[in-house]
């Protein structure tokens, strides 16, 4: 008992400070290629203090971390002291608890329990081994953390922060549905609702989900970017038009909270990425498949591996961020209704037919390789009809049409929208 | 004395009434009023009631369960006080989120994982959103008296205390069976007598019951083959909602349009107008 | 203005084509923007350890100095047309009569006040004998208010420090044209 509570505790404490460090050098690599994209050199000055010896900039992590902390934690008169104080807590806890279960690795080698007094079983890398319901949970802590958002955003008092607040939570329960969807198509290949049989099936068939059901990892990678509210979908921030949206009015501490929630929600997209998606911690010829008597290579493999994985999928977050606009808000409504949505049943709908039929369909399209060619041929017909078929964002008609004949209405001192008959 | 002795008779502990008493009285004076009915007065008949609820309870099997289970029922009930007697409806909502963890983790704690997850889900995560989501459009410091009082706070006061009593008393007379519905432990059915009176599971049922390896596949075998007509019927009751909104929002879209019509083709000879039906 | 005004013009963007409409093809164009940026040469210079390359320095408007003539001593004949010329009034200059025979006056004292300074050049524009010019030295520091106030000496020693990265610009004295 007392070795398993030790080697949970351990867990959370790797984890921990894995996240708050990688957290940290994060913003750094965001502001690198930030720098980079746009011909500059970014942050390189702050090395080790009091010496001359600058490490390309690796201090600045901690040197930001200190402004923070130094910072005057100003709290305006017009808030609600309580909701604002309790906003950031709540949106970090939240954004924490969420790597209960997701696996930051595989399992230790046996050879490794036998060394440690007590403890019976092997290691999994994953702080609550136990939990069956892993990716609801990761679900319903998600939404916890709109509240730290609804909440900063209503109790700062301020019209910016209320419509980040406002957009935020829009934002996040539309695009929970095409997220869960594409999830809900894992789910059924891999029978689970544990992230580590995700992996353990991606690993033993060798075929990664994304190449499985393409238009499934597509709609999940677009949700995953409007659930962490990164570029194109930074509408409850937009520092252009919104000055930082829910989190205008704070400063200190409790913005540096928000930050890091930020970052920890774009780190949860990248695991959640990798892990249904691209595989896990598997790679063709390294890491084996089997967990029974795994080596310390292969343990180790798979660990680097997956976090390899997962600052590739983060790079590609900072690289999209500098690559494409931010779309309007109701170009962001419609491409989550009208878009995400229908592809995502799509996608629901061919992999249940998949799982339901696999021996008669491989019978028919000759083996499994037929059946992912059908797979990809329905993908890029249901992608093709949403992208012929979806309404024209940049089309202007409608509001001109509203715009006129709001304005006809109020020539005739009729209000908009008011019916009236003759 | 005769009251206590026919309270006996029914089966109510005394402490239990006096738990309930206490409860409304508190309950009462804690509603949002428009005089100042005394909030420590209320603050101090709840904290006591519970107490009493507190006592009449039993103890688990060992301590950290004890630990566990007494915070998130505290935790619970309080914050479900709070939710009915906050003046602001958004600290109602907040206080209503707080209730719906603290039940998620009563439900956790007794294994019923996935019953834990979907209330925060569903409630905390969908619904209650929602309604937050509409509360952010009302001021912050609105002034209208009307809607932030309880008009009738003895009549909820009352029944809400009634309905806390008829569940201790229910829970009290009624016979508990072991809960062995998740565990990999199948009951004995040869044997003829009653299953045995059992308030609660050990520790160590409980940390099976918690860590059940296939616990949604049963979960999701149960729904699906012995309460397959209550899920369809569930589903049909949304289907049917669903269908009512979009009824709606088509109707209205009609109209609208009906009406734009009718303003375009109105007689209107303005310039403005031209220019307006050419542009449509 | 309202929706219907004739002066209101309603601009249909033009029409996407299939590629466009396919997201796909345009997402990665623009990663392969951003990616070639991601590698190419960085602009920026490292400013204290690099010096950043000035085009021209003859043009370029920096801190002032004060001419010598060949015989070493200062040009400026105290004739106040910079004093004037001065839209922010940062130039202080005390006359006496000349020593040398060549001229009525000279400054005794010659003060320019770097802070207040804009660097527009006017005084160079205006100076009859070339004798107050910008260099191209830029980074010009100080520790108090007092210290950025520039007095002959100083302005001299800045002629003395610049005189042969920038030869002085008049043609009659064989400065660039």
């Amino acid at each position: 008992m007392l070795a398993i509570s030790i080697e949970a505790l351990v867990k959370i404490a790797l984890l921990m400070g894995g996240l708050m460090t990688g957290a940290a050098y994060f913003v750094l690599l965001e502001r690198w290629i930030a720098a980079w994209v746009q011909d500059r050199k970014g942050p390189n000055r702050v090395g080790i203090p009091l010496t001359k010896i600058k490490l390309f900039g690796l201090g600045q992590p901690l040197a930001d971390g200190l402004k923070f902390i130094f910072k005057e934690e100003a709290t305006p008169g017009h808030v609600d002291k309580i909701l604002f104080t309790l906003a950031p807590i709540s949106i970090l806890s939240a954004a924490l608890a969420i790597f209960a279960v997701i696996p930051f690795g595989s399992v230790l080698p046996a050879s490794f329990s036998e060394m440690i007094p007590g403890l019976d079983h092997q290691v999994e890398l994953l702080v609550a081994p136990g939990i069956d319901i892993g990716m609801i949970y990761i679900f319903a802590l998600s939404s916890i953390a709109v509240y730290g958002v609804i909440l900063g955003g209503w109790a700062s008092n301020n019209k910016y922060s209320l419509l980040g607040g406002l957009r935020s939570s829009a934002q996040l329960i539309a695009y929970e549905l095409p997220m869960g969807l594409a999830i809900v198509g894992v789910v059924l290949t891999a029978g689970s609702l544990r992230l580590e049989d995700v992996i353990g099936l991606q690993a033993s068939t060798g075929t990664w989900n994304a190449f499985a059901q393409p238009i499934g990892f597509l709609v999940f990678v677009v949700a995953a970017f409007a659930e962490a509210a990164r570029l194109p979908f930074d509408l409850p921030e937009a520092e252009q038009e919104l000055i930082g949206g829910y989190h205008t009015e704070y400063a200190g501490m409790r913005l540096i909270v928000y930050l890091i929630a930020e970052f920890l929600h774009m780190i949860t997209a990248s695991f959640l990425i990798v892990i249904l998606f691209l595989g896990g911690w598997h790679f063709w010829g390294i890491t084996g498949s089997e967990n029974a008597n795994i080596t310390w290579f292969e343990a180790i493999a798979r660990i680097v591996v997956l976090n390899i994985k997962i600052f590739g999928v983060i790079v590609f977050f900072m690289m999209i961020r500098w690559s494409w606009p931010r779309v309007r808000f109701d170009q962001l409504m419609s491409l989550a209704w009208k878009v995400m949505l229908p592809l995502g049943i799509v996608n629901l709908v061919a992999v249940a037919t998949i799982v339901e039929y696999q021996k008669s369909l491989e019978g028919k399209l000759g083996g499994p390789w037929g059946v992912t060619a059908a797979m990809w041929g329905v993908s890029l017909l249901a992608w093709i009809a949403a992208g012929v078929l979806a309404p024209l964002h940049s089309d202007n008609s409608a509001q001109k049409d509203s715009f006129v004949l709001s304005a006809e209405a109020r020539n005739r001192g009729v209000r908009p929208g008011v019916t009236t008959s003759i | 004395m005769q009251l206590l002795q026919a309270l006996r008779v029914l089966g109510i502990e005394p402490l239990t009434a006096l738990a309930c008493v206490c409860f409304a009285l508190g309950l009462w004076l804690l509603l949002p009023s428009t005089t100042a009915r005394g909030k420590a007065f209320g603050l101090i008949f709840t904290t006591i009631s519970l107490g009493l609820f507190a006592t009449n309870l039993h103890l688990l099997s060992d301590w950290v369960s004890d630990a566990v289970f007494y915070v998130m029922a505290s935790v619970t009930l309080v914050s479900a006080v709070g939710a009915v007697t906050m003046r602001s409806p958004v600290y109602c909502a907040i206080w209503f989120a707080l209730t719906l963890l603290g039940t998620a983790g009563l439900f956790f704690f007794q294994g019923a994982q996935f019953l834990g997850v979907a209330t925060v889900v569903v409630y905390a995560g969908a619904i209650l959103v929602t309604m937050l989501f509409v509360l952010m459009l009302c001021n912050p410091e609105g002034h209208s008296l009307y809607d932030r009082v309880s008009w009738e706070a003895g009549i909820s006061a009352g029944t809400g205390a009634l309905l806390v009593f008829l569940l201790t008393w229910t829970t009290a007379t009624t016979v508990f069976v072991d809960n062995t519905a998740f565990t990999d432990k199948t009951p004995a059915k040869d044997s003829k007598e009653p299953a045995p009176i059992v308030l609660t599971a050990t520790a160590e049922q409980q940390n099976k019951n918690i860590l059940a390896p296939r616990h949604v596949e049963k979960l999701g075998g149960e729904l699906f083959s012995k309460y397959l007509i209550g899920v369809e019927t569930a589903g049909t009751l949304l289907l049917v909602a669903l269908v009512g909104a979009v009824a709606i929002i088509a109707h209205g879209k009609h109209a609208e349009a009906q009406a734009a019509a009718v303003r375009t083709s109105d007689g209107m000879t303005s310039g403005l107008n031209e220019e307006g039906r050419r542009n449509a | 203005m309202q929706a219907t005004d004739p002066n209101v013009k309603w601009i249909e963007e033009p029409k996407l084509g299939l590629a466009g409409k396919m997201y796909i093809p345009a997402v990665i164009g623009g990663l392969a923007t951003t990616t070639k940026h991601l590698f190419s040469k960085k602009m920026t210079v490292s400013f204290p350890e690099e010096r950043p390359e000035i085009g021209n320095p003859l043009i370029y408007r920096g801190v002032h100095r004060l001419n010598k003539d060949d015989q070493g001593r200062v040009k400026c004949v105290a004739c106040f047309l910079c004093a004037t010329a001065c839209p922010a009034h940062c130039i202080d200059i005390i006359a006496a009569p000349s020593p040398w025979p060549d001229r009525d006056k000279y400054c005794e004292s010659f003060a320019i006040d770097e802070l207040r300074c804009i660097f527009c050049g006017m005084c160079e524009e205006a100076c009859p004998v070339d004798a107050i010019e910008l260099t191209s030295l830029f980074d010009l520091t100080g520790r108090s208010r007092e210290e950025m106030i520039f007095d002959k000496e100083k302005l001299l020693s800045v002629y003395d420090m610049t005189k042969d990265a920038e030869p002085m610009k008049s043609k009659s004295l064989g400065g660039a044209p």
